[in-house]
């Protein structure tokens, strides 16, 4: 990262974390049909992964992680240890992509959204939660990723807004 | 393997353990301590930018749910929602009357909900992930709300509170796996454990004697037996299935939510605790 990137990045950064809360908690919280609803911070870490990489890629999912584990009363920790987990494969798998195409940020997204809300529910079934990993699961597993890959696209440009480029990736 | 190559591992390691040591901080902790410090200062913090975006997306929200309720017209059909609720509480409430006449002897120093000091609440905030089955309320520590507090909508029981900061309150819902009411059957008597499935649809009924006989549509309420968490005669919820297999140890029951909690608007939490 090159010098003065975090103070002029960070506050970006921060900024884009902090809308995606709000409406997290707000527009999102209460907009859903079924168990369909997007998981902004999820989606936040996932295309933190995509533009900036695997490193950070897994900061920004720890931080999105955290800061949604503060409104919720399920364990402290586990949405940023699972959304760290994920932005971290993402960072990695597209590191191997020599040029995007259009599909690709929405594609990822649903992969990985889905994969996140599975890793979730599986870290909190082995640390004492068995009803996350009952079969509604991969209903909600199915309807975050789609809610997500559709807000992908804008999603990933504010990213690339918010992040210093990093030289290694192929978009962005 | 080069340096540039191993430091983005290293960090996700870093990562992952800072989790884990909160994870089990907080299970060890019991959501209290410096951890629930964290997250009281997190949502007092936050409450204001809360209410400003509640205000602001609360249509919105509405809209997608395929229910125009904006601005007045929803604060209206809230309260004709809540009217409508009370309603179906009394006709719970007449169900279990004729039970609760003949025991009364058990029941002398019952509090009906309605006698409990009671504090006025609007939910502000859903579930925030698909696996919180919890709600919260723009009331907390500063109006007299504090953690156990049995909560209400019209129709009966919501849950119970398990988390306060000053201004905020988190509402653990009845249909939370974690938690579990004991109630009373109106037509049988027989008592059993009300669990939460997760799914904020249905209660598992535990503990029902199999050789009882269940109606379909048999009123549920808060047995207030001693040590409950729950004041006696709350309607919790109706009969919406009921079996026993041969040699079963209990019954096969299922209750549904006399409160609709999909759709809480406003709730009362009830100053009340368990006797000791």
């Amino acid at each position: 990262m090159e010098p003065g990137a975090v103070t002029r990045f960070g506050p970006r950064l921060a900024f884009v974390i902090f809308v995606g809360l709000t409406l997290h908690l707000s527009l999102f919280a209460t907009a859903r049909i079924g168990e369909v609803r997007p998981d902004v911070l999820l989606l936040i870490a996932v295309a933190g992964g995509i533009v900036g990489g695997a490193e950070r890629g897994a900061v920004i999912g720890f931080v999105s992680g955290m800061a949604v584990d503060l409104f919720v009363h399920t364990p402290l920790g586990l949405s940023a240890l699972a959304f760290s987990l994920v932005a971290f494969a993402v960072g990695t798998v597209q590191s191997s992509v020599i040029r995007a195409a259009w599909w690709i940020p929405p594609a990822t997204a649903w992969v990985a959204s889905a994969a996140g809300i599975l890793l979730y529910a599986l870290l909190g079934a082995l640390i004492g939660r068995p009803e996350f990993l009952e079969p509604r699961v991969l209903g909600v597993a199915a309807g975050v990723a789609t809610a997500n890959a559709l807000l992908a696209p804008p999603l990933v440009r504010i990213m690339a807004w918010a992040l210093p480029r990093d030289p290694d990736r192929s978009y962005a | 393997m080069s340096r540039r190559s191993a430091r983005p591992r290293f960090t996700l390691l870093l990562l992952a353990l800072t989790a884990v040591t909160l994870l089990t901080l907080d299970e060890r902790s019991g959501g209290v301590g410096v951890v629930g410090a964290m997250r009281d200062g997190a949502r007092d913090a936050f409450a204001p930018v809360q209410d400003a975006a509640g205000a602001v997306f609360r249509p919105v929200g509405d809209f997608v749910q395929g229910a125009v309720h904006y601005g007045d017209v929803e604060e209206e059909n809230a309260r004709l929602r809540q009217q409508l609720a009370e309603r179906d509480a009394v006709l719970l409430e007449a169900e279990n009357a004729a039970r609760e006449r003949q025991a009364l002897l058990d029941q002398q120093d019952l509090e009906f909900a309605g006698d409990i000091p009671a504090v006025a609440a609007r939910v502000v905030v859903g579930p925030a992930s698909s696996f919180d089955v919890t709600v919260q309320i723009d009331r907390g520590r500063n109006a007299g709300v504090a953690p156990g507090m049995p909560v209400v909508a019209g129709a009966g029981l919501v849950g119970r509170v398990v988390d306060v900061s000053r201004s905020r309150a988190t509402i653990l819902l009845i249909t939370d796996p974690k938690s579990s009411v004991g109630v009373r059957l109106a037509g049988s008597g027989d008592v059993g454990v009300a669990a939460g499935r997760g799914s904020r649809s249905t209660l598992r009924l535990d503990y029902v004697d199999p050789a009882s006989k269940v109606d379909r549509g048999e009123a549920a309420v808060t047995s207030g037996l001693q040590q409950s968490a729950f004041p006696p005669g709350v309607p919790v919820g109706t009969v919406v299935a009921a079996r026993s297999g041969p040699g079963a140890l209990q019954q096969d029951v299922t209750v549904e939510p006399a409160v609709d909690l999909r759709r809480l608007t406003f709730v009362k939490v009830l100053q009340w605790s368990p006797a000791p």
